[in-house]
């Protein structure tokens, strides 16, 4: 009987420390996940320990951080299986339909202007269905390519482009509620 | 594909490549002629388009600077060297004596190492039965959370007992921190090695990394089983396992402490 040595090299090293660089992105990601601090930092430590285990299955060449990425959403779907806590079905029809019935009062431009606070885009983001949140999240603060998050997500490509829509639409619907209930004036963009 | 939108809803998965500036050329027409038509699906790209912006503008104070200790925990995985030694007094005359002697010339390997010899070890020692390979999996997350904890921390069993009650939803009863049994608690912790599902108490008895695990589910057999060098006690009650896992000491010495946890954890 023979041990296969782990894969022991010159590039362990280097993987890791290129692992590592990613850390503030994973971290994060798995704030917007969790939304908790230490459950973020349980499971930034989690992915680690996979990624680093199981490092030979990674392909040079390709995305380092989004197979860590990958990792990172896995690690977190399980824990989500045995907490017996369901991620929001965002392919019902009402949440579908909900996005499309927005009233449309002010321009875009008006409703998210430049000036939009930090915390109340946190908070909009926050306040999106897991499935939109992970979507604008991965796509406009990651900048993943639609094919890496199909992997990262585990959906198809086309489920990827209609929740990046759709979450972005219920963000912006979400801002302007923010603002309509904090009594906030809008800041007009063009005069 | 595209060439020709007519339905709104054929629209929404072109959409965000559109915004995006990513899609085709063709279909890049066909949706400027739908959304030429059609002021609602217009409205749709525009409001997209500045949600975009909007988010991609503040990407920096979204993002998020992973605290220091968690920086420090994790390079340490990946770097620093842990021994899977056994010490000489743990090794008993079992079959598996052998190949933990062959494993003792490896040490010290990095972590990442250990747990790939714990994934094999499940193989290669056949531990092909469920307890068994639960005891050589929480020896390895033993390991690991002593590692790259804070092994100086005493933590307070009451205060660990009402936050895991409100993270988790179901209670625990953590044993106390006992001068008698020469035992402090350390830490209470979400164990990861069982997705999260279980609770894993950490202690210092007689300043060596003790642990005790409590899954909510019954595996249903009371065992003794020695893996990779850790000695881990299991038994069940009230439709819960219970693993008590420590690298010091042997069975003979192991009985009062394990009583101290039988009749104090829940």
């Amino acid at each position: 009987m023979a041990f296969r040595r782990p894969p022991a090299g010159r590039d362990e090293n280097g993987f890791a420390d290129a692992a590592l660089s990613h850390i503030d992105s994973l971290y994060g990601t798995a704030l917007r996940l969790t939304r908790r601090a230490a459950d973020a930092e349980d499971l930034v430590q989690d992915t680690y320990l996979k990624a680093f285990r199981s490092s030979h299955q990674f392909e040079p060449g390709t995305n380092l951080k989004a197979w860590l990425f990958t990792i990172l959403h896995n690690t977190f779907r399980n824990m989500r299986r045995h907490d017996g806590r369901n991620p929001v079905d965002v392919d019902s029809e009402a949440v579908e339909r909900a996005s499309d019935d927005g009233p449309e009062v002010q321009s875009p431009e008006q409703i998210l202007s430049r000036a939009t606070l930090d915390v109340d885009l946190q908070a909009a983001l926050d306040a999106l269905p897991e499935a939109f949140r992970q979507a604008v999240w991965l796509r406009d603060v990651e900048e993943l390519s639609y094919a890496e998050m199909a992997k990262v997500l585990d959906v198809p490509m086309g489920t990827v482009m209609s929740r990046i829509s759709r979450g972005r639409r219920a963000l912006s619907e979400g801002l302007q509620a923010r603002r309509a209930g904090h009594g906030v004036g809008l800041v007009r963009k063009h005069g | 594909m595209a060439d020709d939108i007519t339905n709104c809803r054929d629209l929404e998965a072109h959409l965000a490549p559109y915004v995006d500036g990513e899609a085709p050329p063709a279909t890049r027409r066909a949706i400027d002629a739908h959304l030429d038509a059609c002021p609602p699906c217009r409205d749709h790209a525009e409001t997209e388009a500045a949600a975009r912006d909007l988010v991609r503008s503040h990407r920096d104070s979204l993002s998020a600077r992973a605290p220091e200790s968690l920086r420090a925990r994790c390079r340490e995985m990946a770097q620093s060297p842990i021994s899977i030694d056994t010490p000489q007094s743990t090794i008993r005359q079992s079959p598996i004596s052998n190949r933990q002697s062959a494993l003792r010339r490896w040490a010290p390997l990095s972590l990442a190492a250990t747990l790939v010899l714990a994934v094999a070890g499940v193989f290669l020692f056949g531990l092909n039965d469920r307890v068994e390979a639960l005891a050589a999996s929480l020896a390895v997350d033993h390991v690991k959370c002593f590692k790259v904890s804070d092994g100086d921390r005493h933590a307070d069993a009451a205060g660990a007992e009402r936050r895991w009650q409100t993270d988790q939803g179901w209670p625990i009863v953590v044993p106390e921190t006992s001068p008698a049994e020469q035992l402090t608690l350390v830490d209470v912790r979400r164990c990861f090695t069982t997705d999260g599902r279980s609770a894993h108490m950490m202690y210092r008895w007689r300043g060596a990394p003790l642990s005790l695990y409590v899954l909510p589910e019954s595996i249903g057999r009371d065992r003794v089983v020695d893996k990779m060098g850790h000695e881990a006690v299991i038994w069940c009650a009230n439709s819960r396992t219970y693993a008590f896992v420590t690298g010091e000491g042997h069975a003979g010495d192991l009985a009062p402490i394990v009583e101290y946890m039988k009749a104090h954890a829940k």
